[in-house]
């Protein structure tokens, strides 16, 4: 046996008197404004002026709230080398070199951005210098010190490297000068938000990905902090491994506690990939304990799990067909196989705890069964992309990981493949979706925060379509005809993450809902509402209503309007707009409202074909696609949903 | 799992009680002096000075500063120090990761290991990477950087305007006419609420001053394009967008311009970090390669161009 290097002796010298947390600040937290205060917010007292007082939001802002870099673990060993940020100058709108290296520039620059990187193996190395100036009695280690503090860190630390190696340190070097050579990834990831934070402009979050994985099985989610460095840096992220870290979600939410409570800041966790996760993202029986989740858990999930990421690379997680076999659009860039590392193909009894419209419906059963619905989230899209690069429009899609960056391969290459299940995903499987938006009033850490914390958010799978929902008691059809919707919007009624309760007597919910496709992009099939309630047995049902459509169509005997039809040239990757509509707008009442029933009501936007990133691969490349390739896509936005609660 | 005791008997002694200050007041007033003499005492046993240990078995020692780091992490992490069994789990579960570690490089399972050296690789970029806080520019040199690279620096133009929206679905064959009299109307009455005319829409109809960015996200690139070349003032149109026609009305319009350094000094002072954190990154590389005779093979059957 070898004896022990006298590197890894001194390697557990280590002091950490600089990384101390700092007294706690009483700060209050400002930033739970609830929709019905939001709601009250709004005057719906007339004024001659139409844009008097006009403070709602006006634009949505675009965002993705899970992006990796090559300060994840995984990323890095996929070949990704773009820095957080490079990930922000990109989101920004700058052109920069892929890993790839071939250069990358987003159509237009997004709102705003979180990289989230894995916290587990997140940090590159301890603090291990970080000591007292006082013990520059060497010569050699003072020379060090006053080239770092002239500017010369980089040179010294690697001069201090190689000492190392050589056995040469100086002894009191052991403790080294206040250097820090030795950066956290942490303390750089915040480093780089703070510098690329530009309130008004662009907004970049601290944030990281808690990845609970246990057995393959995804429970994983982001945490995006409302607050700035001060704060987030005093903790550090919060990761899975035993003995510190858990992959139980519980132990997160006491780790969010624990923050809020100490430094007065404000998090939010998103979850995401229900869909490989085997049943266990939104559970009625914990898979933890093997027990029906009880009070604390509802209450914590709903607490701290404002959002849910419901579609990204890695499938859609809106619907399943299988649950919802009536439901035309359910089947969207379906990822059924297994759980995450496909080692547990999947089996129908999963779905039901793995789907966003599911765990809605199973929300309302728990509610009138503890008081609390842990799954009364609202909705983004995200990229979950491993390459620094929020880049998911279908034409100009820079993939999940690296080695899916554009290239002649990506059409026929196997992501994942496992040889015991057989399972075998292919890189054309793996979508260009999304992005989230957000209704905020100011493009600004706090504002944004604050609206994905009251719910006012929508998913998209990649289009930036703007998309309004408001639920209330007195819409009529007269206000989809006004110059204004935001304005009767917000006057008459709540906005989509909103809660709607005491049904005034005699009267059904209405909803104004409206959508104007992305400038550049597609025209708009049709509006859909989706509606999810508990019966007075106690079960649980869902319908899809079309609310509003481009073009000459009419509703059907099924109550369904027909296809709106494809102008997709797959070869030439071409469509045109002259199907569908640029916008959509209308009123829609509940037709078959029960006051007495626990419901739910979110927008789906659906828009007309167009080609799939396969196709603009196919035409650019002239690879010929695998058989079963999909080359056209449906995209579509999804809103938070309003409550409503007898 | 292995029962170590913490190496110094002074770390083992935080307990479950509240605790905290005095706690984390004593890592701070910890002296030097015994980590020096510590760490004289552990380099002297294991080698460091050439000592060779024979048959023994292999020592692991979970040094005090060790178990402070890991005491430091709990705590930064839950906001509380760990209690005197937490931190005993972290203790024993970095001894089992040192004994495996320990035993996979015996084994080498480290080499030729692709994630291993991407992660190596990563490290030593990490490490090469400047410092920011090292890098500071003066004045004159942000100034230079900004006037040299003025564009990345610019402030957009800026504009405000009215739009009245005539949706082509609605309209139908009479979308152009119909754009006419609305022209008409809003050029003949100076004092029409244009939010009388035209379609609903979620399009704004009055936009306060905006960068020619942020309308774009909203109406489309080109038709920014088009509003940027109408004179302020006066109702013109219609102007096509994706979405329809907009007869448009320019209430205000404020030039593109290079600002000045004090407008936009965090930024230029990201930049000129940015880039002088490539430079030096650059330059340290080249120093490594220095070291380093690379020859390169030609691959069997590759071409023999130049």
């Amino acid at each position: 046996m070898k004896k022990p290097s006298a590197k890894l002796i001194i390697a557990g010298f280590v002091c950490l008197g600089s990384a101390l947390p700092a007294a706690a600040q009483e700060t209050t937290d400002v930033g739970t404004l609830d929709s019905a205060k939001a709601g009250k917010a709004f005057s719906s007292k007339p004024v001659y002026s139409p844009y008097a007082g006009r403070n709602f939001p006006t634009r949505p802002l675009f965002g993705d709230t899970h992006l990796h870099t090559g300060a994840s673990f995984d990323a890095g060993a996929f070949g990704a080398r773009l820095t957080p940020r490079d990930a922000y100058r990109f989101a920004r709108g700058e052109e920069i070199t892929a890993s790839s290296g071939q250069p990358a520039k987003l159509s237009r620059p997004l709102d705003f951005l979180v990289v989230a990187d894995h916290s587990d193996n997140m940090g590159m190395f301890p603090d291990l210098f970080a000591g007292k100036p006082e013990v520059i009695s060497d010569p050699q280690a003072k020379t060090w010190y006053e080239e770092i503090k002239a500017g010369q860190g980089g040179k010294a630390a690697l001069e201090i490297i190689f000492s190392f190696g050589k056995g040469t340190l100086p002894k009191s070097m052991i403790y080294g000068p206040e250097t820090r050579p030795y950066k956290n990834a942490w303390q750089d990831t915040i480093k780089a938000a703070e510098e690329y934070n530009d309130p008004g402009r662009f907004t970049a979050f601290i944030g990281y990905e808690w990845t609970s994985n246990t057995a393959g099985n995804n429970l994983h989610r982001n945490v995006v902090f409302r607050d700035n460095a001060d704060r987030a840096d005093q903790v550090v992220p919060y990761t899975t491994l035993k003995p510190l870290g858990s992959d139980n979600p519980r132990d997160l939410w006491k780790w969010m506690q624990a923050y809020e409570d100490k430094t007065g800041g404000s998090v939010l966790a998103i979850a995401h990939n229900g869909n490989l996760s085997n049943g266990r993202m939104f559970p009625l029986i914990e898979s933890f304990t093997g027990k029906p989740v009880d009070k604390e858990y509802v209450e914590q999930r709903s607490r701290w799990e404002r959002l849910y990421e419901t579609t990204q690379t890695k499938g859609d997680g809106e619907a399943h067909p299988v649950l919802s076999p009536n439901d035309e659009f359910a089947d969207f860039e379906t990822w059924d196989f297994g759980n995450l590392d496909a080692s547990v193909p999947k089996t129908p009894d999963m779905l039901e705890f793995e789907y966003t419209r599911s765990a809605l419906k199973n929300g309302l059963k728990l509610e009138a069964e503890l008081g609390t619905n842990p799954y009364k989230f609202g909705l983004v899209g995200s990229s979950d992309a491993h390459t620094g690069l929020a880049a998911m429009e279908e034409e100009n899609f820079f993939g999940k990981t690296t080695p899916q960056e554009p290239s002649p391969e990506r059409l026929t290459a196997t992501f994942v493949k496992d040889a015991k299940t057989g399972i075998t995903v292919m890189d054309w499987e793996v979508g260009a979706s999304g992005y989230a938006a957000v209704w905020a009033t100011e493009n600004t850490r706090e504002s944004i925060w604050d609206a994905m914390q009251r719910k006012e958010t929508y998913a998209t799978t990649g289009p930036r379509m703007a998309v309004r929902f408001f639920g209330g008691w007195d819409f009529e059809p007269a206000d989809a005809e006004t110059r204004n919707p935001g304005a009767i919007g917000y006057g008459k009624g709540v906005p989509m993450g909103g809660d709607l309760t005491a049904a005034p007597e005699g009267k059904a919910p209405s909803f104004l809902v409206a959508a104007l496709r992305d400038p550049i992009g597609a025209n708009l099939d049709r509006y859909q509402i989706v509606k999810g309630w508990l019966d007075d047995k106690g079960e649980t049902h869902e319908q899809v209503y079309d609310v509003a459509w481009g073009g000459d169509r009419k509703l059907g005997a099924d109550g369904k309007v027909p296809s709106v039809g494809s102008t997709v040239d797959t070869e030439n990757a071409t469509w045109t707009n002259t199907i569908g509509a640029p916008e959509l707008i209308a009123v829609w009442k509940d037709p078959s409202f029960d006051p007495q029933q626990e419901a739910f009501y979110y927008g789906r936007v659906i828009e007309i074909p167009t080609p799939r990133w396969t196709a603009y691969d196919a035409k650019r490349f002239g690879t010929k696609p695998l058989e079963g390739t999909r080359m056209t896509v449906i995209e579509r936005a999804y809103t938070s949903p309003i409550w409503y609660r007898p | 799992m292995p029962a170590v005791k913490p190496a110094a008997g002074r770390s083992g002694s935080a307990s479950g009680e509240r605790v905290s200050t005095i706690y984390l007041k004593r890592v701070l007033r910890e002296p030097l002096v015994h980590f020096l003499a510590l760490a004289l005492l552990i380099f002297a046993g294991y080698g460091l000075l050439g000592v060779d240990t024979g048959d023994k078995p292999d020592t692991i020692v979970v040094t005090a500063p060790k178990i402070e780091q890991m005491a430091t992490v709990f705590t930064k992490t839950w906001q509380r120090p760990p209690t005197a069994e937490e931190l005993k789990g972290l203790i024993d579960d970095y001894v089992k990761e040192e004994i495996l570690v320990r035993q996979a490089l015996e084994l080498g399972l480290d080499r030729d290991d692709t994630v291993v050296r991407r992660r190596l690789r990563q490290k030593m970029e990490f490490l090469n990477a400047a410092d920011a806080e090292t890098l500071t520019a003066t004045d004159a040199e942000l100034d230079a950087y900004l006037k040299a690279n003025a564009a990345t620096f610019e402030i957009a133009p800026m504009l405000a305007f009215q739009q009245v929206f005539l949706n082509p679905q609605r309209r139908g064959e009479t979308l152009a006419q119909d754009a006419a009299s609305v022209r008409e109307a809003l050029l003949t009455d100076p004092a029409m609420d244009p939010s009388l005319l035209g379609d609903p829409t979620l399009l704004p109809s009055d936009l306060p001053l905006s960068d020619k960015t942020s309308i774009g996200q909203t109406f489309g690139a080109e038709f920014v394009e088009v509003l940027d070349k109408i004179p302020a003032g006066q109702w013109t149109g219609p102007v096509n967008s994706g979405f329809g026609l907009h007869l448009i009305r320019v209430t205000e319009r404020v030039p593109g311009r290079v600002p000045t350094l004090d407008e936009v000094r965090d930024a230029v002072a990201r930049e000129w970090t940015n880039a002088k954190r490539k430079e030096l990154e650059d330059q340290r590389f080249a120093e490594l390669l220095k070291r380093y005779v690379v020859s390169i093979e030609s691959p069997a059957g590759a071409g023999t161009d130049p």
